[in-house]
């Protein structure tokens, strides 16, 4: 157990380190330079080195990563090249909108995904049949396509839900998750198909195994069979999907923020993004690694809750 | 203890042989979605990259008349906000993120394959440090890492989606790593690198192809992972500048007017999911998975024998007459087995791979694999015929009246639940007793199987355990519902010879102790030898010899009984090993195959014109009998299965 958890976390904060090194490298070892992004086009050669001079930029590489990395353990990530905010405060409040629905998601996701995926390899015939196909076709579509759809369904056609704004969780906890509905809904039909499809394997494979033939000569009840031990021995795929699944809808909930006007990291990184803002592009990096490094952590325990291979090892 | 040079399992392939192939269209082809997957894409490349040729109006011909139009003959899938034609915009847009996503595949492989590879060949050290790097690349969340790609080099799509290539060979690298594996584990290209081929050339010429399936499938699905990807990043804004189309702008702009032209969000959105889905369905297609369910279990057709007479020997617990089994409308697995058993004996089956002697097992407890079911005959169990009974009725019997033991203990106890959980459980079921009091009873159980520590072993999860002591522990579960008959499948064949051995002395003790009747499958002579009373020697899904293990073993009638003792490597003290074992010449005829009149005549060297007849058996070892029309000729000439030389006979291939 304890060896399983190192292992993980030693994963965890390296893939946090290989997070900041990329996109130091990426934004320092680039031409382009945050002096001439102050500046605009106007700056003369000398005002943009005189800039950078005074943002440290021209220091030797290492002695700047050294630097960011001091800030980065005391939770500084510098100011914005654009307002001068500081980075870590605004990417702290926006986190919370763009968590909010990745976990929602996720969440989702996991329950419709297995109900789905579970049913089919139980039920089989015509029901596995459309669920596997359904699912093939749902994994398929743009999320932020999706959203569309449920705009125009939802809230126009059906007006069940609003299709844009968001409402912080403590002005309007009913709000709060009516704003954000939509775009976890959109998020939901292709993480909710993946699940399925991982879940219908696993719970066939689980099906098949030998174990299952003891349980059934010894006259085991088929639902205590199924949803007891099958279960539980495809959970732990599912659980390592999902993990998956997180990384991808966190970045998904970042496309699908725009469509829903919502005020989370997706706008961030935009402005970053057309702005050219440096040391906010690390930040948005930086961040959206680490929420997705702990929240895989997390259902490492949870694997290793489910599994007493990984728990006893 | 000894093992016969056969294979271990006993199981009957239930697939039909594959028919020949010729020059037909490759099979991901064959399945419609394969097929329309294909043919759809094929379609958006064509007009894609043919758009300028075809289009009806320019990418930025505005038309502003007629903005916002819906489908018309001068415009087929109508106009954009700016009156722009939506078929020429949606067209055009479509070479960019193709070609894009080719790039991201090219790059992810041109990246991922050589370091598995290079993995795969190098070992473990260069292995783990390559597969460490992977994991960290897996773990980043790509879309945000592209964007603030983007936010440094600007939208250059090809880079960009480049540098998703880079990101993602991480994926591609651990799938081929694993296939790359496999194949190298396969003997010939040890074989190949023994003859002297250089590391490329086995490269190409063994690992590359084997790899073509996994690799095509994952080239499909990294296609449509790309598409989603760059055409999400062109929703943002980071994508092609207008006037430039792009699909991910295209859907943007529907975005912003859901509320007054719903339509516009059509085109683009369905052309882009449908290249998706396309993309999606070819991966499924080529991998072969169907989304075809388990096949639901269905009540078995049985032939019921007609008024169950109780009369024979009234001792028996359990008798078996007539039994058929066969794939429900295939061919026959099991056919016309009779035997009994009695309380406090052992009946053993014997034969080789493939002789319908699990098959004969399983169908004790109705635990018969999917598709295949009792056709005929009956299994009388205390004046009840098992071959008649509903699931739920045999759900009463498993465990409480026969209970079963399998082949390979590790894996047949649940590896996720501890021992304690799972005796604990079955034994509340069928004794009706409390948590406290079952636990109590499971430790006792497990001493009785000969566990030492039961409380340490009661704590423990299946991997903790050695083999020997999984098999006690599916002893002892075996016990919990205090059957009458215990099937036993090969319970000591995964085993280690001293293992074996008090395996087998357990069983005979258990035996005695509480009058245990017990069916012990098995292809070693000298397990039957060592446990069993009476034996019946299976060949072909029939019984060709039955009798007391005693006079079987000593007084063989049948040629296959012979000839199975000639192949058993038992020598008695004393006595020289011989330099070659006998083996049987041939193999088993397949289900389906079998002859008219003996099934063993094609391999038996006693066999005559007379063999190719049906006859019926004759009684031979007091109650016992012999399926051999030559038995008593055989008997009357003292012939023995002699050994055969090297190179003689039927070309006869020595089973290693």
């Amino acid at each position: 157990m304890l060896s399983y958890v190192g292992r993980r976390l030693a994963l965890a904060v390296g893939t946090v380190l290989a997070a900041v090194v990329i996109s130091f490298l990426l934004v320092h070892a680039t031409p382009g330079s945050p002096g001439a992004v102050v500046l605009g086009p106007s700056g003369t050669a000398a005002q943009i080195a005189a800039k950078n001079h005074e943002l440290g930029w021209d220091r030797p590489l290492v002695v700047q990563f050294a630097d960011y990395l001091g800030h980065l353990i005391r939770g500084d990530l510098g100011t914005s090249l654009i307002d001068g905010r500081s980075i870590a405060g605004d990417l702290g409040a926006r986190l919370p909108v763009t968590a909010s629905i990745a976990v929602l998601a996720t969440l989702l996701s996991g329950v419709l995904g297995v109900v789905l995926g579970v049913t089919a390899a139980v039920r089989g015939g015509v029901l596995a049949r459309v669920i596997g196909t359904g699912s093939g076709i749902a994994l398929s579509l743009p999320a932020f396509w999706v959203g569309i759809l449920f705009v125009y369904v939802l809230a126009l056609q059906l007006g069940l839900l609003p299709a844009t704004g968001y409402v912080p969780f403590t002005e309007n906890p009913v709000g709060w998750l009516g704003s954000l509905l939509l775009p976890v809904l959109a998020l939901t039909v292709g993480g909710a198909a993946i699940i399925a499809r991982t879940a219908a394997a696993g719970m066939r494979d689980a099906l098949a195994q030998e174990h299952i033939r003891t349980l059934r000569a010894l006259g085991t009840p088929t639902w205590r069979i199924r949803y007891i031990h099958a279960l539980r021995f495809a959970s732990v795929p599912v659980v390592s999907v999902l993990g998956i699944q997180f990384i991808g809808l966190f970045g998904g909930s970042v496309i699908i923020e725009n469509l829903f006007a919502l005020p989370g990291l997706g706008q961030a990184s935009q402005a970053a993004v057309s702005a050219h803002d440096f040391p906010a592009l690390i930040g948005v990096v930086v961040v959206a690694t680490v929420v997705v490094v702990v929240t895989n952590l997390l259902l490492d325990l949870v694997v290793a809750a489910l599994d007493p291979k990984v728990r006893t090892a | 203890m000894s093992v016969l040079p056969l294979d271990v399992a006993d199981e009957v392939a239930t697939e039909p042989a594959q028919p020949s192939r010729r020059r037909r269209p490759p099979g991901f082809l064959q399945r419609p979605g394969g097929l329309l997957g294909a043919v759809w894409l094929v379609l958006v490349v064509i007009a894609s990259f043919t758009a300028p040729l075809w289009r009806p109006y320019g990418v930025a011909t505005q038309d502003l008349a007629h903005r916002l139009a819906l489908p018309s003959a001068a415009h087929l899938l109508g106009t954009d906000p700016l009156g722009r034609d939506l078929l020429s915009r949606l067209a055009t847009a479509g070479a960019e993120p193709l070609l894009a996503s080719a790039v991201t595949v090219l790059v992810a492989f041109g990246i991922g394959l050589p370091l598995a590879l290079i993995a795969a060949e190098r070992g473990p050290r260069v292995e783990r440090v390559l597969s460490r790097t992977t994991e960290v690349f897996l773990a980043l969340p790509l879309i945000i890492i592209l964007l603030a790609v983007i936010g440094v080099i600007g939208s250059r799509t090809y880079v960009v989606m480049a540098v998703l290539g880079v990101l993602i060979s991480a994926a591609v690298y651990r799938i081929m790593l694993g296939v790359a594996q496999s194949v190298r584990q396969r003997l010939y290209v040890d074989a190949a690198r023994v003859n002297g081929l250089g590391s490329l050339r086995v490269n190409l010429v063994h690992v590359l192809p084997s790899m073509a399936t996994v690799a095509a499938v994952q080239a499909a699905q990294l296609f449509g992972i790309g598409l989603l990807i760059n055409a999400g990043l062109s929703f943002l804004g980071f994508g092609p500048a207008e006037p430039q189309p792009s699909w991910g702008l295209m859907i943007q702009d529907a975005s912003a007017h859901v509320y007054d032209d719903p339509w516009l969000m059509v085109p683009s959105g369905l052309v882009l999911s449908l290249t998706v889905v396309a993309a999606n369905e070819l991966v499924d297609a080529i991998a072969g998975r169907t989304t075809k369910g388990r096949v639901r279990t269905r009540t078995r057709p049985v032939a019921r024998v007609a008024a169950v007479d109780r009369g024979g020997r009234a001792s028996a617990a359990l008798e078996v007459r007539g039994l058929t089994v066969a794939v429900d409308g295939g061919p026959t697995l099991v056919s016309g087995v009779s035997f009994r058993v009695q309380p406090g004996r052992v009946l053993g089956l014997v034969g080789e791979s493939g002789c319908g002697k699990t098959m004969t097992a399983r169908s004790l407890l109705g635990l018969l694999p999917e598709g295949v079911s009792v056709a005929g005959g009956a299994i009388l169990w205390q004046g009840r015929d098992l071959a008649g009974l509903s699931e739920r009725e045999l759900n009463a019997v498993r465990g409480r009246e026969i209970a079963m033991i399998s082949q390979e203990p590790m894996v047949a106890l649940d590896p996720m639940f501890s021992i304690a959980y799972q005796l604990v459980r079955p034994l509340r079921r069928f004794r009706s007793i409390g948590r406290g009091e079952a636990r109590r009873v499971a430790a006792e159980l497990l001493s009785q199987v000969g566990i030492v520590d039961p409380e340490r072993v009661l704590r423990s999860y299946p991997h903790q355990l050695s083999g020997g002591m999984a098999q006690r522990v599916a002893i002892a579960l075996a016990l919990t519902g205090r059957p009458k008959l215990l099937v036993a499948d090969e319970p000591t064949t995964a085993l280690d010879v001293t293992v074996q051995a008090e395996i087998l002395s357990l069983l005979r003790g258990l035996v005695q102790e509480i009058d245990l009747a017990v069916v012990i499958v098995s292809h070693d002579l000298g397990v039957v030898a060592d446990i069993c009373d009476d034996v019946a020697v299976m060949y072909a899904g029939e019984v060709v010899e039955s009798g007391t293990a005693a006079a079987v073993l000593d007084d063989a009638a049948h040629p296959y009984t012979m000839a199975l003792l000639r192949a058993n490597p038992h020598v008695a003290e004393g006595h020289a090993v011989p330099v070659r074992l006998a083996s049987i010449a041939g193999t088993v005829p397949a289900p389906g195959s079998w002859p008219a009149g003996c099934r063993f005549a094609g391999r038996c060297r006693f066999a005559s014109d007379a063999c190719r007849v049906p006859f019926v058996p004759l009684p031979a070892h007091g109650g016992g009998s012999v399926l051999c029309i030559r038995a008593e000729d055989l008997a009357r000439e003292n012939a023995t299965w002699e050994r055969e030389r090297a190179g003689a006979e039927v070309g006869a291939e020595v089973r290693a």
